[in-house]
Parts: structure tokens; sequence; C-alpha cells
């Protein structure tokens, strides 16, 4: 295993050199770096974090050493498990939610299935761009709502949620909503308009 | 001078940034009285860029300061680009700089005294631009040397810019490229061409002045100037001073040439990490946002550029004004108001 050490250097060094490092090995390929200062520690663990590496410290006295394994092709991008969606070109799809029930009949039911849905659209390989909640969908964005965590999840995954500002308005939720930024019917006929690809569930 | 005498040989290599992390900043102002007058137009509650004071009904002065260590090698680069960042925050509220105090900490025993007049020299030639005039101002003895001003400012009460006017569907525009810090760690490591730094510090040295005067024309909802705690980090004061959300698209930010690489390199200055650290939870980024771009907007910004936000109807006609009446304005509109969201920032 490659040993940096960086011992007695300032930051920003211990960085560019752990990305010198990286940069000459292979995939899966460990690297242990070495510093003394507790800020340089705190930067490349937050580096390394962010690249969705991980990052083994072992502190002895005021030395820590940090051992990673380079888990990209160029440690450039924030989130490398969502590689394969950044270059797909073609495949983006919107998924335009528009009532917090999912099909016509029984209002139970379409309520189950419209949960279900959100629920299983975190879990698909291809996650959706966006998703745009409209008229009664703005109420599943709400704190109180079943699917509010799985749309945080999207979130947090690189999904745009976006909300409806007059249809918020209109239901008087202002204070209720839990997830999604609120926008305006402009964003969303711009989105719908540009995007291929729309799910109308 | 003979030989001229280097300033950033004071300062020690690599030096992560003489900031204080803004979170223990606000721990600490949290606790302290706020002053309580009905003439006090702008205190520390929205996070503004001075405190502004009401003496009548067409004035109000503007107050505020700004010093830090060396940035650069040249002693009068260093005192123009440290008065631009104090002005700044006069331009900042709308206002019109009136007089300067120069407030420098100075070792005489360590460095030239003519060094001493030079970083004067540059400092007054800016405030001179600015049409404003210092004087007097304070030394202490102090290593490494610091310098920057007291500035006062006047504004008519009712054209007064604050951070708190930013409305829904207003747009949001960028005078200044982004990555003064990258470019200032790049100069240090080695990671920077000369003349990308060159261009870093010509940009630090441009005044506000006709960026504000400007936007004062466009009778604009708010406005800030980019600093030490970054984009994101002004963004985001004036996002919770106003009671919205932004939506940032990290592609539109213009950059200096070469920060992307300097960042690329590892590069990356520790304030960044502080501002990131600050900005936390509030700030989203969605998928594939690059690595480079989301530090980028955490970097400290010396003497950085305006940050606006206006009406709809008005952001481009505002664009190319602020390009014709000033060729070196980057002016770009790079996102827009939302009404308050779970996040203050979304960076896409």
């Amino acid at each position: 295993m490659k040993t940096v050490d960086t011992q007695g250097l300032k930051c920003p060094q211990p960085l560019i050199m752990l990305k010198e490092a990286l940069q000459g090995i292979s995939i899966g390929e460990k690297v242990s770096i070495i510093t003394d200062s507790d800020t340089s520690l705190k930067n490349l663990t937050t580096f390394l974090r962010d690249q969705g590496a991980e990052a083994e410290i072992t502190t002895a006295g005021s030395v820590h050493t940090i051992v990673t394994t380079r888990n990209d092709s160029n440690m450039t991008n924030a989130e490398p498990q969502l590689y394969c969606e950044i270059d797909r070109s073609g495949n983006d799809y919107v998924v335009c939610i528009k009532s917090d029930l999912m099909g016509e009949g029984d209002p139970d039911l379409g309520k189950v299935l419209m949960e279900s849905f959100v629920n299983n659209l975190k879990l698909q390989e291809h996650l959706p761009t966006q998703v745009m909640l409209y008229n009664a969908g703005v109420k599943l964005a709400m704190k109180q709502s079943p699917v509010c965590s799985s749309l945080t999840e999207l979130e947090e995954l690189g999904t745009r949620i976006v909300l409806c500002g007059t249809c918020i308005d209109h239901y008087g939720l202002q204070y209720d909503i839990g997830v999604g930024m609120i926008s305006n019917m402009v964003v969303i006929t711009e989105t719908l308009a540009a995007t291929g690809h729309v799910i109308y569930p | 001078m003979d030989e001229r005498f280097d300033l950033l040989t004071t300062i020690e290599y690599g030096g992560c940034s003489s900031k204080l992390p803004a979170g223990l900043l606000s721990e600490v102002l949290k606790d302290l009285p706020l002053s309580v007058d009905p003439n006090l137009l702008v205190d520390v509650n929205t996070h503004d860029d001075a405190g502004v004071y009401r003496i009548n009904r067409e004035t109000a002065l503007i107050f505020t300061t700004d010093f830090f260590p060396p940035i650069c090698s040249d002693p009068f680069e260093f005192g123009e680009i440290a008065a631009s960042n104090a002005l700044s925050d006069v331009y900042a509220m709308g206002g019109i700089p009136l007089m300067a105090l120069n407030l420098m900490m100075f070792s005489h025993n360590r460095i030239p005294m003519e060094v001493f007049g030079e970083i004067l020299r540059g400092g007054n030639s800016k405030v001179r631009e600015a049409g404003a005039i210092i004087v007097g101002g304070h030394t202490i003895d102090d290593h490494p040397p610091k310098y920057g001003l007291a500035v006062i400012g006047t504004v008519h009460p009712d054209k007064l810019i604050t951070n708190a006017g930013a409305a829904p569907g207003d747009r949001l525009i960028l005078t200044k490229s982004i990555g003064t810090g990258a470019m200032v760690s790049g100069q240090k490591n080695g990671l920077a061409n000369n003349e990308d730094y060159r261009r870093a510090l010509d940009q630090m040295k441009m005044l506000n002045r006709t960026g504000a005067e400007t936007a004062v024309k466009f009778g604009i909802s708010a406005m800030t100037d980019i600093t030490g705690f970054g984009l994101a980090g002004h963004a985001l004061k004036m996002a919770e001073a106003s009671h919205v959300s932004f939506r940032i698209r990290t592609e539109s930010i213009p950059l200096l040439p070469g920060a992307y690489q300097v960042f690329e390199k590892g590069s990356i200055p520790g304030a960044t990490f502080k501002n990131q650290e600050f900005t936390g939870d509030r700030a989203h980024f969605t998928r594939g946002v690059d690595y480079n771009l989301k530090m980028l907007v955490h970097d400290a910004q010396t003497s950085g550029g305006l940050f606006m936000s206006v009406h709809p109807d008005l952001a481009d006609q505002l664009v190319r004004e602020l390009k014709a009446d000033d060729p070196q304005n980057r002016a770009t509109i790079i996102g827009e108001v939302l009404s308050e969201s779970p996040r203050r920032l979304y960076f896409e």
C-alpha cells in the first residue's frame, strides 16, 4: 500500500498530495495518508466522505493515519455511486404527480397505490431527474405525509423535488411542507416541455 | 526599495484562513445584547454588510469595516485589494462611500517602512477612485501585518438595499467571477499559472462601484457582496433574511480562469471546508453537481462581486447594462428565488 506522509505540512498540501496519490493508483487499491494536523484530518475526511469513499482513521498521539480505497475513475465527482446516472443521456425522465391518489376508483385504494408508487420510485435503478407535484399531489410532500421520507430520500439522492406554489397556497399548506422546492407553473411548464419522457402515475 | 519586499513571506505558508468560522461567530453574537434605536435601519440581525443609521429624512449613514493579512506579494496591490474589499460593503447596501480610516497592524522591526507607505498608497488610490477621502487611521505594532479600512458611506433611507428584499420569482445575478480563494491558494502551492493569477488580482482590485450604481437605478430587491463566507454562505444569509429559498445553477456561475483546475488538483483552502460546514444541510446539491463546483461555491472570496435579486422582467436588461457600464463586469444570471422551501439553497 502506498503511504503519503504529510506531517509538518499545512492545508491544503495534504489534500493535494492525497489527490495525486489517488490518481496514481488503480480502482480498488488502497492508500494511506499521514497527517499531524487536526484541520487537515477533518478536511481530508470531509473530502473522502464527499467522494463516497471510506476513511479508516487511526490516531497515535497527534498523528493521524487515514486509509482509503480508490473507488472511481477520476475522483472528481461527489457521488460516485451515482456515476452511472450522470452519463445516461437519453434515459432522463420526470415523474409528474398530479394527485395524492393513483388511478380512478376507490379513493382509499388510490391512496395506498400512490404511497406504494412513491416508495418504490426510490428503489429504481434509474432515478427520475425530477418529481413534480401539483394540485392535490403537493399533499404527498407535507411533513405528515406517509411518503415524505421517501421523497426526502429521493432528494438526498439528487432528484429535484418540485412543488407547485399556487397549489400549496390553495390548500393552505404553507407551514406543513416537509420536502421539495416550491416553484411555479413557469418552471413546471418549461421542464415538461424540455423533457422527452414524463411519467404520470 | 531596491528589492521589492514580498508580503506573502510574512504569513504562514498555506495558512488556511484569517476569518473565524461563521458558525462559531453566530454562537457568540447571539448572546450579545442588541442595540435598539428607531433610526437604526439595518443591524446585525439580517447578517447585512454594514450597519445603517438614519440621520434625517434624506440621509442614512452606512458604517462598515474589514481588514486582513496580506493575500498578495505586492504592497501597493495589497492596499488596493483591501480598500476595494472594505468599500464594497457600502456599495452592497446601495450607498456611496464618503470617508474612510486606515486600520493597520504592522511591525517596523520586521518589514521595511517603505512597505507600510506602499500599502497606504494602494489603499488611498482605491478610496480616491471611489470618490471618497481618507481622514486618518490607527496603527498597532503587530506581525504578520494586517490592513483594512473603516468606511462611512451615505444612502437615501428609501433607496437602501438590504439582504431582506428578495422575492419569489426574482432572478439572481452575480457580477464577478468566483475563485479568488482558489487562485490565491493555487499560487501559493505552485498550481496556478501567472496569467490566471494576475487576472484574479485584477478582479479583486475592481471596485463594485458601477455595479452598485446600476443596481440602484434598477430598484433591485436585495443585494449583498460575496466575501469570506463564499457564494453559498452569503446567498444563504440573503435567503434567510428574505424568508425565501434560492435555486442556483452551478454551471452558470462565472469562474476565474484556472480556479476549477486548482481545486481539481486538491488545492482547496481550509476556509472552503469551514464554509461548507457552515451551510451544511441548509444547502442542497442535486445529483450530478460536480465536486469541484460544489467546493467553489464555498470558496472564500476577497473583494468578491455583488449578488443581486431582481424582478424577472428587469433581469436581462440589468445584466446588459451592468456589462455596458463596465466591460470587466461578469454579470450573469445564476439562479432564481423560490418561495420559502425546506432548504434554503438548492444547487443544481
